[in-house]
């Protein structure tokens, strides 16, 4: 909750445009998310806002514009790449847990393998994030042992075990049977409390209505609309966007 | 990987529904059919080794003898070397190749799929008149262990090159996002999440494939390796007896072969891996 004005942002979306094949899948896109921001996207399926999600840590390349982390020029490979990316944790609709390994290992090897800590270090400090998303007791199941909304506690804990300076989550409720999704969303509501700066992308409105500091409507590849969320939802500027939220109310 | 064991799944389950009633009487009735014409064929055979005398003690009574056996058992144990010494190349070369196959450098890419495509299309007597009539001549000296052992190898190692990269195709490709997301490196990646799954995954065919080396490898008699086949050929000069030493191995190979399945269907197992036979 800062003041988006005084800050120096965070990451920095400039003219960023990309296609698959002939389709335009992210059309002059300019976004800055400044440290402490919750910035939610949505938006209708087809939108380019996963897109837009996983350009930020170049799992998805752009074709032209700029991509800016803390001021700097999102690297395009190596070291410095990885080096960015461990600074940005990404949270996935799939979950992505490693499903050869426990669960405290798939929190733990990042921690060892990229920042050099010891196994104690690690260990230390993926079972007080687990702790913290409340699955240390599945610590030593694998992934297909626990369920959904157990495994996307994990991998939130997994990437928050980087320490990230941003998180960013790509549909994380998505893939979750209805009964799990809340259990999910309090930990993101818990985080965004503690000033985690978040880009989420998602479906659910209400936790939109409540975390987001913005919310980021696109539409055919385009940020048809920003606004403060309840601005947003109460009075949408566009024809697009009263369409899109006419279409998933009333239920 | 799930706790509780998988159910026993067989490609008849997999395939087809489960039959009603009409199909459960056919089903039922080509079964008894079956069986008859089984019988019928296997008492035709053994009439036929009757009237044709290989039922004679002679060619049996040799089997009697400690010497037959410590032979035929020398003859297993070149047989279990060459195969394993074989496997074990192969399955390093094999992931080698592999590896050098799914890189982004152009050039080792190219090379190590010819390379596969190569020995993969090869038969394996083929390269083994390469190593015992071919090699030789450019000075190179080598025992027939490795005459056998190499050619075999290397017709394997093709086909394990597939099934690694079969492997690696089968590891979801959220599993890579997620690490590089994390800040690994491609190259940890590779070792640390992709080839651990995708060995898992082939450990199946891996094995499997073991067996294929093992029947190569009764090719010995090429370069003259004493292995079970030799062996058995000495013996078949020795008594004059054709029919019951073949038979005899046969039944020898047919139980090497069930018990490396067995291993396979174990190992899968253990490992949680899902198969279907």
């Amino acid at each position: 909750m800062t003041d988006a004005t005084t800050q120096q942002p965070l990451i920095e979306l400039k003219h960023v445009d990309k296609h698959f094949g002939s389709l335009h899948v992210l059309r002059d896109i300019n976004l800055s998310i400044v440290p402490g921001e919750v910035v939610v996207v949505i938006g209708p399926s087809g939108s380019g806002k996963s897109t837009l999600c996983r350009a930020i840590n170049r799992l998805e390349t752009i074709d032209s514009g700029e991509i800016l982390i803390d001021g700097k020029p999102l690297p395009q490979e190596g070291r410095e790449l990885a080096a960015m990316r461990a600074e940005l944790g990404m949270v996935f609709q799939q979950f992505n847990l490693f499903s050869h390994m426990t669960v405290l290992e798939n929190v733990m090897l990042a921690p060892t393998d990229v920042l050099g800590l010891s196994r104690e270090e690690a260990r230390g400090r993926a079972m007080s994030l687990l702790e913290r998303v409340g699955v240390a007791e599945q610590a030593e199941k694998v992934p297909a042992q626990i369920s959904g909304g157990q495994q996307q506690r994990v991998a939130i804990a997994r990437a928050l075990a980087m320490h990230p300076r941003a998180m960013l989550f790509d549909e994380p409720t998505s893939a979750l049977d209805p009964e799990m999704i809340n259990e999910v969303l309090e930990v993101m509501i818990g985080l965004a409390r503690q000033g985690m700066t978040m880009v989420v992308v998602t479906h659910e409105m209400n936790f939109a209505r409540r975390v987001a500091d913005r919310v980021v409507f696109m539409a055919d590849g385009a940020i048809v609309e920003e606004g403060a969320p309840d601005a947003f939802f109460d009075h949408p500027q566009t024809q697009r966007a009263r369409d899109f939220l006419d279409s998933i109310k009333n239920h | 990987m799930s706790t509780s064991a998988p159910a026993s799944r067989s490609v008849r389950d997999a395939l087809y529904e489960a039959p009603g009633p009409r199909t459960r009487r056919r089903v039922r009735i080509a079964t008894a059919i079956s069986l008859i014409l089984v019988v019928a064929a296997l008492a035709a055979i053994g009439y036929r080794f009757y009237i044709t005398g290989q039922f004679a003690p002679r060619y049996w009574t040799f089997f009697a003898k400690a010497t037959t056996w410590k032979f035929l058992l020398q003859g297993f144990a070149g047989t279990v070397r060459v195969a394993l010494t074989a496997g074990a190349i192969a399955l390093a070369l094999g992931l080698l190749l592999m590896l050098g196959r799914i890189s982004h450098v152009k050039a080792l890419s190219t090379v190590c799929r010819i390379v596969t495509d190569f020995f993969r299309s090869l038969p394996s007597l083929l390269l083994i008149y390469f190593f015992f009539l071919i090699v030789p001549q450019y000075g190179i000296k080598m025992s027939s262990f490795w005459m056998l052992t190499l050619p075999v190898a290397l017709a394997a190692s093709g086909v394990l090159a597939e099934v690694f990269r079969a492997g690696v195709n089968a590891v979801p490709k959220g599993q890579v996002e997620a690490a590089l997301s994390l800040g690994m490196s491609p190259l940890r990646t590779t070792f640390k999440i992709v080839l651990p799954q995708a060995i898992r995954f082939v450990i199946p065919s891996l094995i499997s494939q073991l067996v294929v080396v093992v029947k190569d490898t009764t090719v010995a008699y090429v370069v003259s390796y004493p292995d079970l086949m030799q062996n058995a050929r000495v013996l078949i000069t020795n008594y004059d007896a054709l029919v019951s030493v073949y038979f005899t191995i046969a039944i020898i190979y047919i139980l090497i072969n069930y018990a490396i399945n067995q291993a396979s269907i174990y190992v899968s197992h253990r490992l949680g891996v899902k198969i279907i036979r």
